[in-house]
């Protein structure tokens, strides 16, 4: 390639990505349909809704903990086709890859601020995350649904923040009670995994479980660590719980397989993000999760969509569900904007969030809102791993 | 190309007097006859005017990034480019400076110094920082500095992660530095002589002004005695010491200046995102300055800046999906049209193309017309695309992940071959990047943007492998 | 005492599997003089390999055949697939950029590791796979001395890094392949002008540190479980670092440095704290470059005037 036309090519390039980037935000497209239309003719009949909107998601879609992303990825993009098959809505999905870096969720939001289609935003996945969007969505008056960012103070600091999932200070009490007085747990030891949600949860934990009177101990180990067979030497005789609040089920299951080789008698405790059925099945363990455990639930409507959704994209964990229930949540308020014959803008939806009340959810559970944007009622169901790695609710 | 046994100043003598030829002529001999000066005075002109260019707070992110990114690029071009020490422990500098700002700024401590105050001596204390990690480089040359800054820079994130529980003797309750996984929120805005800067905008034109400030005081320090005498260590230390050239003490200066630098950006950085969290200075971001720095040639300036300029930049281009399927045909337009000469050849292999989707698609619809009864996913140009691309209903993913693997195997066979054989290959090559991009990745950029920027990583470097505007040089042979 | 030997035995089995990967690093720097940053990719693509055999042949709970050969064939299948893959990276990002200055063939390797990584992202998504070595091979399985239970899979991992390890030695000091090696290594061009194929010997030398990467990979999986697309890059990191403390270019150096690591690692953990683990890690390891600034093994660096 000879050096002028190289010049010539990258600028070429570079023009045509500018070009195309700045008015990739700014116009509506063509394949959008441009017209919002109102539904005033489909009054009376609940079918098919004429609801058109854009709903960006947020979330670690590559990097170290993409396996976490791309399920809630999956999840919103099943619950559009599911509405959209539904409602006869036509709503559709923007990505934003974040990482699960603060940075890079600070540059995806300005780009969905100034994404005119995009009505709502389902994420960012982290707490972090959620501190340095806050204020860029709460400008814009833009409504965001975390399916997994469980810092207790994120609900009160942003206005426009809606989530669901409890948070740390329901957990960690939950799982300390049922320690306490249901395991008997005199000595447990909190293993956290370096990130914050792990530590969020590990110091409601060791709160609760320390007005207990129990003793606990307090270790860390980063997600990257590939043995942990050193942590689990250490690991006194007289533990009688390890409590793990960590993100990774893998890397739990090894940590378990670890302890029975090396003959220890301490059973492991999770939070929700061990909850996954196919990644963590120590028998004899147990696990706490804000959903009751889908697959095992008797509503026939939910064992479909799981069904449905194994058959499309396989296996799923913990994190999918929730993602699920809030891209849920922001049609469901869309879908009402537009049956009152008003378009789907985000002042409409932002205003619309608060009075969602889905009696029923993916979740097993009814869904509303509090004041500031939590869940109401949440509960912890915590969960038995039987012999066979059967999940088995205990509580 | 180097041409051994040739002067440098007639070499460049030479190149001046080329003939230009073609519509950028006039502009490049005018470029060319300017100094320096005008030519930067020019380009800030030109990324001033870009705010107002567009209202979109996206874009200005874009620029913010850009520009800090700019600013590591050069910090570490006068480690890694000047001074030739392979320095991979850069990012602690910026976390450093990040997070030292966090302490003097925000409610961690509840001090709120106000910023001509703040930044000083933030730079400074990075400077100082940067002088005690160089101090290996006295005993430690080549790959072994680099893993012993790697080592430092690893420090700092667990340091980062881990301080927030810190239980000094004295004290009743643990110290908490950092704020660990949490990072420190609610950095105070910046506020220099009164002049609040409350928006992303704002802080574009900061960036800009000490952007400039520090291309300046960098190209009159490269001029400077000091620049030659990195230039001599770099080349060769022993000769350089033996001339009187105090060796270490430029180690350390380089060092500590590059430390200063990104203290600064780091301190911006954590203004502008009002928060400072250990996420931010992983690895992975030492690895793209490396490559924004090496992209646009080591040791120059410009280099650095224009290197940064592709880093920061193409990922979030590719990042946008509506228009991400314009971009691949106009992107893979514009390839051709680069390298396929004369327009009679290119002529023929776009029309050789689309005859063979065409031929294709028919021979699928009739053999197995599940294969094409897939739907294309919607956006500019499917109505073209509609009767050409084969798109399976069923194994989907299946059928494109094989597909994946032949065309990485095809388009390196490509460059094993030459005149007809490749033209014949690039046909089908083509074809199957379409196919391979409407099946599986236009359903997921994110994957893709780190897939094509590696793949650009690697094309670049062994096409240039001396950076764009960097000089070819050779290497002391072992 | 037990408690001791048992550290020792994890940190042994860690450190072998850093040890392999550090060795492929070593080799190849000690011929070209480059960081092959993409290595960690390699390793991972072996453990996916292996993986996939493993589940093609009915997977950890009801495998076709017996044990042994499941084994065999999962190591086969992963280091000559690992092996394949180092050659061709070489062919296309490395050999272009020989002459190059040296940081160059650096990026092409850090463009490369991307690529790899989200190839791996694509074909595989993100899943976590496990191999689930507890119902292949059960925990009962091994040796009990006293308290000390050291399993067989670690047994297993020991043996083969040992046997791979010798086998390396005896290939770089016994055989006329490791002769043209240990040359090319010291003076490219005088061995061209001995009549050594310079190229095949690079292509050798990939080629073997790849499998090695590959053997590792398939290791990691049978004691550590966990096979996910971004293992490579953290173990190739930890493998970098082992080959240079050891110092680069020196292959029982990298072995040292690999067992270094994985015993700081062990013990840190269960002797100090989990907690500050890593941090320990990395202040033996910079002591240990300030005392030798060679490495361990290295010999400094001669400069000709």
């Amino acid at each position: 390639m000879r050096k002028s036309s190289f010049w010539l090519l990258l600028a070429l390039i570079a023009a045509l990505a500018i070009v195309a980037a700045g008015c990739g935000g700014d116009d509506d497209g063509d394949d959008e349909p441009a017209a919002q239309d109102t539904t005033a003719a489909e009054t009376g009949e609940a079918e098919a809704v004429d609801c058109t909107a854009s709903i960006g998601i947020m979330g670690p879609f590559t990097g170290d903990v993409a396996a976490i992303g791309q399920e809630q990825l999956n999840w919103a993009k099943f619950a559009i086709d599911q509405f959209n098959e539904e409602r006869g809505t036509t709503f559709s999905l923007v990505e934003g890859d974040t990482q699960l870096d603060p940075a890079q969720a600070a540059t995806v939001a300005p780009q969905f601020v100034s994404n005119s289609d995009i009505v709502a935003v389902v994420g960012p996945a982290g707490s972090q995350e959620v501190e340095a969007v806050g204020s860029i969505y709460g400008d814009a008056g833009i409504a965001f649904i975390s399916p997994s960012a469980t810092a207790t103070n994120l609900t009160e600091d942003f206005d426009t923040f809606f989530r669901v999932v409890p948070t740390d200070a329901d957990q960690g009490p939950t799982d300390a009670t049922y320690m306490a007085d249901e395991l008997g747990a005199q000595n447990v030891l909190i293993i956290d995994d370096q990130s914050s949600y792990s530590t969020g949860l590990a110091d409601s934990t060791t709160a609760a479980l320390e007005e207990a009177g129990v003793t606990v101990s307090r270790e860390s180990v980063s997600q990257d660590q590939t043995d942990f067979s050193g942590l689990v030497s250490s690991v006194a005789d007289d533990t009688d719980v390890v409590f793990l609040p960590w993100q990774v089920a893998a890397n739990a299951q090894l940590f378990g397989n670890q302890l029975a080789e090396q003959g220890k008698e301490a059973v492991i405790f999770g939070s929700d993000g061990l909850f996954s059925p196919d990644d963590f099945k120590i028998a004899g363990s147990y696990v706490s999760s804000f959903a009751p455990d889908i697959t095992g639930l008797d509503d026939p409507a939910i064992q479909e969509l799981v069904a449905a959704f194994e058959a499309e994209y396989g296996d799923f964990g913990t994190f999918g569900p929730p993602t699920y229930a809030a891209t849920t949540v922001v049609m469901e308020a869309a879908t009402a904007v537009c049956e009152d014959g008003e378009e789907p803008t985000r002042e409409a939806i932002l205003e619309q969030m608060p009075e969602t009340n889905l009696s029923e959810s993916i979740l097993g559970q009814p869904i509303t809102f509090t004041e500031s944007g939590d869940i109401e009622d949440a509960t912890f169901f915590i969960f038995q791993v039987g012999e066979d790695g059967s999940y088995e609710l205990v509580q | 190309m180097p041409r051994i046994g040739t002067d440098e100043w007639v070499e460049q003598q030479e190149l001046r007097t080329e003939y230009y030829t073609g519509l950028t002529a006039p502009a490049r001999r005018a470029f060319d006859r300017v100094g320096p000066g005008p030519r930067f005075l020019t380009f800030l002109a030109i990324c001033a005017l870009f705010p107002f260019l567009t209202d979109s707070p996206f874009l200005i992110r874009v620029g913010v990034n850009v520009l800090l990114f700019a600013l590591l690029a050069l910090g570490l071009n006068i480690v890694v480019g000047w001074a030739g020490l392979l320095d991979l422990g850069y990012v602690a500098f910026y976390g450093f400076g990040a997070y030292m700002y966090a302490w003097v700024s925000s409610g961690q401590f509840d001090i709120h110094l106000p910023t001509e105050l703040a930044i000083p001596l933030v730079v400074t204390a990075s400077a100082l920082l940067g002088l005690l990690l160089g101090l290996p480089s006295w005993r430690l040359v080549g790959d072994y500095l680099a893993i012993t800054t790697l080592f430092f820079a690893q420090i700092f994130v667990e340091l980062a992660l881990n301080l927030d529980r810190l239980q000094l003797p004295w004290m009743d309750e643990p110290l908490d530095l950092t704020g660990g996984p949490n990072g420190i929120p609610g950095i105070d805005r910046m506020d220099i002589l009164g002049i609040e800067l409350p928006g992303v905008r704002d802080y574009f034109f900061l960036l800009l002004i000490v952007f400039a400030l520090v291309v300046i005081g960098l190209y009159y320090v490269n001029e400077s005695r000091t620049g030659r005498g990195w230039r001599a260590s770099r080349e060769d230390p022993l000769a350089a010491e033996l001339m009187t050239t105090p060796v270490n003490r430029l180690k350390l200066l380089a060092f500590a200046m590059g430390a200063a630098i990104a203290g600064l950006s780091g301190s911006i950085f954590a203004a502008v995102q009002t928060g400072v969290f250990p996420q931010n200075f992983e690895v992975v971001l030492l690895i793209m300055i490396y490559a924004a720095l090496i992209l646009g040639g080591a040791g120059s300036i410009s280099g650095a800046i224009l290197g940064a300029i592709i880093v920061a930049s193409v990922p979030e281009i590719l990042r946008t999906p509506e228009n991400a399927r314009f971009l691949f045909y106009a992107a893979a337009i514009a390839v051709l049209v680069a390298t396929v000469r004369p327009w009679q050849r290119l002529a023929v292999v776009v029309a050789a193309v689309v005859a063979f989707g065409a031929v294709l698609y028919q021979l699928v619809a009739l053999a197995w017309p599940v294969g094409v009864e897939g739907e294309l996913t919607g956006g500019r140009f499917s109505g073209l695309l509609e009767s050409w691309m084969v798109i399976p209903a069923e194994n989907q993913e299946l059928i494109g992940n094989i597909a994946f693997v032949l065309l990485v195997a095809s388009v390196l066979t490509l460059t094993l071959l030459r005149g007809d054989a490749r033209l014949m290959l690039l046909v089908p090559t083509l074809y199957l990047a379409s196919f391979v991009w409407e099946n599986r990745l236009i359903a997921q950029p994110s994957v893709t943007r780190q897939l094509l920027f590696g793949a650009i990583l690697v094309a670049m470097m062994t096409r240039r492998p001396h950076g764009l505007l960097g000089t070819p040089r050779v290497e002391n042979p072992v | 005492m037990d408690f001791f030997v048992q550290q020792l035995v994890n940190g042994v089995t860690l450190g072998s599997v850093y040890a392999l990967i550090a060795l492929g690093y070593s080799m190849v720097y000690g011929i070209l003089k480059l960081l092959n940053f993409a290595h960690g990719e390699v390793y991972m693509m072996g453990a996916f390999i292996g993986y996939f055999v493993l589940t093609g042949l009915g997977g950890a709970s009801s495998p076709m055949l017996p044990v042994a050969p499941v084994l065999i064939l999962m190591f086969l299948a992963a280091m000559l697939g690992a092996g394949l893959l180092g050659v061709v990276i070489e062919r296309f990002a490395y050999r272009p950029l020989r002459d190059a200055p040296r940081i160059a063939p650096l990026i092409s390797a850090i463009g490369v590791s991307f690529f790899l990584q989200a190839s791996a992202l694509l074909l595989f998504s993100a899943q976590f796979r496990t191999y689930n070595t507890p119902q292949l091979i059960p925990f009962s399985t091994g040796l009990e001395v006293g308290p000390l239970r050291i399993s067989l899979v670690r047994m297993l991992v020991i043996g083969s890094s040992i046997f791979l390890m010798i086998a390396l030695t005896l290939l770089v000091n016994r055989t006329r392949l490791g002769k043209a090696m240990r040359a090319v290594s010291y003076d490219r061009e005088a061995a061209a002008m001995m009549g050594i194929d310079v190229d095949r010997v690079i292509v050798a030398t990939f080629f073997i540190g790849s499998v090695l990467a590959g053997a590792a990979g398939v290791m990691v999986g049978l004691v550590f479980e966990r096979v996910f697309h971004f293992m490579g890059f953290i173990a190739g990191l930890k493998g970098f670092t082992a080959a240079v403390i050891g110092g680069i270019g020196n292959i029982p150096g990298a072995m040292l440095g690999g067992l270094l690591i994985g015993l700081a690692e062990a013990f840190s953990s269960s002797y100090i704290s989990s907690t500050f683990q890593n941090l320990i890690v990395f202040g033996i390891l910079i002591t240990v470059m300030l005392v030798r600034p060679s490495g361990l093994l290295g010999s400094p660096v001669l400069k000709k005037v």
